[in-house]
């Protein structure tokens, strides 16, 4: 039945995809920028997925300090892991973006430099784990961590309103306006990003439990 | 009426020409990144069920020697 489910959200979110680059590649240029314009239909979705990733790794990791329940540290880890990939996706269009707009790969504004310290910070955490042998150390390190990295995520969001960037204001709550369909188009692919990330987080889930499940078959073969 | 020289045209499909070009950098990069995440995910499943399987095998010989 959940793998059902799971392959059912899956092909939701590919379908959903597949309708909005559709929808997309009929758009007509921006008059200013040009086509590149079209990859805020992706840039922004997958930097909203990201940014959700981390909200539920905060709650999943404030979960664990609480109860010390190892399956709210399975959830951490693994809805991180997602959200790290996401924010690649997101830091690599958007300097492609800024390649044709402003002429430079990067440059250290507020918001690039929030974003990407925000990467380092969460790829910091996925290395941190790695470094831990014992389980409920790796948990409890690994969630302060998680919790401390999170201050950086309100940083990325309101960056752009904190100070003058070169990035630009957004769209979507900063006065611009985009057409009705446009508008859809973006809430639509942050949707398939958020059923992906849903689909990626539990498939993930699964492994954190099998790993537990090698880790109790391996205390049991040195019982032997 | 408004004028335009014919360098201009050119000028203005090579630019044209070089968006399209980014945006689809743009997209496969972006989509790489995801398909090799997926990948990563599928490569790390099948070593896990590996690692169960020769672990309960590994288990189950040492039971059965016990058990003689």
């Amino acid at each position: 039945m959940r793998d059902k489910l799971l392959f059912a959200l899956g092909l939701a979110a590919m379908a959903l995809l597949a309708r909005n680059t559709l929808a997309v590649a009929g758009y007509p240029n921006e008059a200013n920028q040009g086509a590149i314009f079209k990859i805020i239909f992706f840039h922004v979705p997958v930097a909203m997925a990201a940014m959700f990733c981390a909200a539920v790794s905060l709650i999943g990791s404030v979960m664990f300090l609480l109860t010390r329940n190892f399956k709210y540290d399975a959830l951490a880890v693994s809805v991180t892991e997602v959200g790290l990939a996401f924010l690649a996706a997101n830091l690599v269009t958007g300097s492609i973006w800024g390649r044709v707009i402003w002429g430079i790969w990067w440059t250290w504004d507020a918001r690039l430099t929030s974003a990407l310290v925000c990467w380092l910070l969460y790829a910091g955490y996925l290395m941190l784990r790695h470094a831990i042998e014992e389980p409920t150390q790796r948990a409890t390190f690994a969630a302060v961590f998680s919790i401390f990295a999170f201050i950086d995520v309100p940083i990325v969001i309101f960056s752009i309103k904190w100070w003058r960037t070169q990035h630009p204001q957004p769209v979507f709550w900063g006065g611009g306006s985009i057409p009705a369909e446009w508008y859809i188009t973006a809430v639509l692919n942050l949707l398939a990003m958020v059923l992906l990330g849903i689909v990626l987080t539990v498939t993930r889930l699964r492994q954190e439990e099998a790993q537990r499940e090698i880790d109790s078959l391996r205390r049991t073969a040195h019982a032997f | 009426m408004l004028q335009v020289s014919p360098d201009e045209i050119v000028r203005e499909a090579q630019r044209l020409q070089r968006n399209y070009e980014f945006l689809s950098y743009g997209l496969t990069a972006a989509w790489l990144i995801l398909v090799g995440y997926v990948l990563m995910i599928v490569g790390r499943h099948r070593k896990l069920q590996q690692e169960i399987a020769s672990l309960r095998a590994m288990l189950e010989d040492r039971g059965a020697t016990t058990r003689v």
